[in-house]
């Protein structure tokens, strides 16, 4: 608790990217994927990524995950230099900074709603009766208090997704990483689902960046990056992004139209 | 993280797929329960050994007639009498020797009011008692006087004076041997087989020249059956018996081409013989074990190399939300060890098992002592971490970004 209420109040950008760039090699074929992004965000900010399918959002939120490593650039989180860490201290970093949120929710099969909560409190060195009473309290706050000594499968899409969402927040980290949270879910699923994220932005001052492909979604962020073959084609205050989306989106059909 | 974390986790693998994992199990098992099976043979057997040398007393040889080597012209067959209490009171006094108690040995009748048994009587010398580790429980054991007088007296065994009186005190009473009076001056203490005699517990011991009047009919009235002799030292025991071959075969006057007409039986070579055989079996059982050891550890490695294909996912979910790859290697390591703890467990019970079964039998005493069960752990742990290490390292190489796109 004590670290990242430092990491908190620390004083510059929580996410810094300067000019990464990405490649993904088969057979030492080289498919470029990300072609020199860069993209600062402060704590607090709500940002909502948006692309088509392929354009390089999962891999650059994979980056700003410390799941992987660009292939140049650099990359500040927290004011830590990621690409000069070890991966033990990149698992650390990941424990302490990032809570992540998937679309396929990610849950442990044979593990209590509970213990899932409380694993990377667990990874922190907390002890056993400490992780379990902190994660029973998260799970009170995402409203899923009572499913507590729940399978993961015996629960509902939606549900699964909130025990995720407590799993992220449990060791309190200053970002959250959600690539697509809501592409499994019903509308209104996704509606109660963005409405939590919503809530920690604004209650909170959680920093969240979140991946969609739905403008619905992206109107809950404060800000709009959207990308287009690895590049970023927009970064703005989200009301002026998505205008410029629907706009776009008109001229594509009407070209279609036109053809 | 936590051991206790790591041990939970462990056994909820274990748990997740109990039929897999049984059958991985059993390599471990059957090789354990060999290892301990192996020490337990030899530890029974040296029990034995050491139990039967105690009621033989320790050092011992016999020497007795051997008439298939007396052939020809200088006897008769039929008459052969070539030990006599000449001989033993000649090898008593060889430098070598610390004792040698002439024995006559039958079956006889023992009864006592209504209550009658067959058993073995053996007409002997006070230095028997010596010489063999007799102890008495209740009485006295019999005295020269004894032998110079053929006094009716004997000594019975722990269980055949248990037979005749139960709980009384059979001192002073009088039971009949084949129909002759005897008093009972003394009863044995000692338990267990001897060489010659089969259960000591069993015999019944009176004076050698009483023996000869009352049950026994001998050629000569000197003849005995054969001669108990005991060494001064263990490491002298070789030249004692050289000293009584040479002694005997001076006696008896035979040729240097002529055989002997006597043998000399050295007990000491049948423990030997038993401590043979022992290791023989320990080896066999060893080489089961360290055999089944290896191929169990090997089906270990497999099956956890097939558990982390399976868990790719599951192992970039731990990596993703802070799992070190130190966690992960201790995860799936700690897995391993786990699985070989608990196979080697029930090895133990399994040896256990047939331990005492085998006991039951009565015929051999297997246990399993605190050593085997260490041994057993040990072994299991090495196992577990020498043939689970590979897919541990395998897992904790792994790359995060990776196993969450494993489907
Ligand atoms: N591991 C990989 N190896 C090779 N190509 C990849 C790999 N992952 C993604 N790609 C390619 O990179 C591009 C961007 O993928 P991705 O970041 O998943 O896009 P998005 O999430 O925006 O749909 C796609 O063309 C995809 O085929
Ligand atoms: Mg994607």
């Amino acid at each position: 608790m004590m670290d990242s209420m430092i990491v908190h109040s620390a004083a510059g950008a929580l996410v810094e990217i300067t000019d990464v760039r990405k490649s993904y090699f088969s057979n030492r074929v080289e498919t470029p994927v990300l072609h020199g992004i860069n993209v600062t965000m402060q704590r607090g900010d709500f940002v909502a990524v948006m692309g088509q399918s392929g354009s390089g959002k999962s891999t650059l939120m994979n980056i700003l995950g410390c799941l992987d490593t660009p292939t140049s650039g650099a990359y500040r989180l927290a004011g830590v230099d990621v690409g000069a860490q070890s991966r033990a201290e990149l698992a650390t970093l990941r424990n302490r900074t990032i809570g992540f949120v998937f679309q396929s929710f990610n849950l442990l099969k044979r593990m209590s709603v509970l213990d899932n909560v409380a694993l990377p409190l667990i990874y922190a060195g907390v002890s056993r009766s400490a992780s379990r009473s902190r994660a029973q309290t998260q799970l009170d706050k995402v409203g899923l208090g009572e499913l507590a000594s729940r399978q993961p499968n015996q629960l509902s899409g939606g549900q699964q997704q909130r025990v995720a969402i407590a799993r992220a927040l449990v060791v309190d980290p200053p970002l959250i990483l959600a690539d697509e949270p809501t592409g499994n879910l019903d509308t209104r699923t996704s509606n109660d689902i963005m409405a939590l994220l919503n809530e920690l932005n604004r209650e909170r001052g959680q920093s969240i960046i979140l991946v969609t492909h739905e403008p619905d979604i992206a109107a809950h962020a404060k800000r709009l990056v959207r990308l287009k073959d690895g590049l970023v084609l927009y970064d703005g205050p989200a009301a002026e992004g998505l205008r410029q989306l629907r706009t776009d989106d008109n001229t594509a059909s009407a070209s279609e139209v036109s053809q | 993280m936590k051991l206790i974390h790591v041990l939970s986790e462990a056994l909820r693998a274990m748990l997740a797929n109990p039929l897999r994992t049984m059958l991985t199990m059993l390599g471990i098992i059957i090789g354990i329960a060999s290892v301990v099976l192996m020490l337990a043979v030899g530890d029974g057997i040296k029990l034995f050994i050491d139990k039967q040398l105690s009621v033989l007393g320790s050092n011992l040889v016999i020497v007795q007639a051997d008439s298939r080597k007396a052939v020809g012209a200088r006897l008769r067959t039929g008459t052969v009498q070539t030990i006599t209490l000449d001989d033993a009171e000649a090898i008593n006094r060889l430098p070598s020797v610390k004792g040698a108690a002439p024995m006559l040995t039958t079956y006889s009748q023992i009864s006592y009011g209504n209550d009658n048994t067959n058993t073995q009587v053996q007409g002997t010398t006070p230095i028997s008692f010596a010489i063999r580790n007799l102890r008495l429980a209740k009485g006295i054991g019999l005295s020269e006087v004894d032998i110079a007088s053929a006094s009716r007296v004997a000594v019975l065994g722990k269980k055949v004076a248990e037979q005749l009186f139960y709980k009384n005190d059979p001192i002073g009473q009088t039971i009949r041997i084949d129909n002759q009076s005897f008093q009972v001056i003394g009863v044995l203490d000692n338990e267990g087989q001897s060489f010659d005699s089969g259960d000591i517990g069993e015999v019944v011991m009176v004076p050698i020249s009483t023996a000869r009047v009352t049950l026994i009919r001998t050629a000569t009235p000197r003849t005995v059956q054969y001669v108990v002799v005991q060494s001064k030292t263990t490491e002298g025991l070789n030249d004692m018996v050289a000293d009584i071959y040479d002694l005997m075969r001076d006696r008896h006057r035979i040729r240097a081409e002529e055989p002997d007409d006597f043998r000399v039986v050295n007990f000491g070579e049948f423990a030997k013989t038993g401590e043979a055989i022992a290791t023989g079996l320990s080896i066999a059982l060893g080489f089961v074990g360290a055999v089944s050891l290896v191929v169990g550890g090997i089906g270990i490695m497999n099956i956890m190399l097939v558990s982390v294909t399976e868990r790719t996912r599951e192992i970039g979910i731990r990596m993703a939300i802070g799992a070190r790859p130190s966690d992960v290697l201790w995860q799936f390591l700690i897995e391993a060890v786990a699985i070989c703890l608990v196979s080697g467990i029930i090895g133990v019970a399994l040896s256990a098992g047939v331990a005492s079964a085998v006991s039951s039998t009565g015929k051999f005493e297997m246990a399993i002592g605190a050593k085997a069960v260490g041994i057993a752990v040990v072994f299991s742990c090495i196992v577990g971490i020498f043939f689970g290490f590979y897919p541990a390292r395998r897992a904790s190489k792994l790359q995060p970004v990776e196993c969450l796109r494993y489907e």
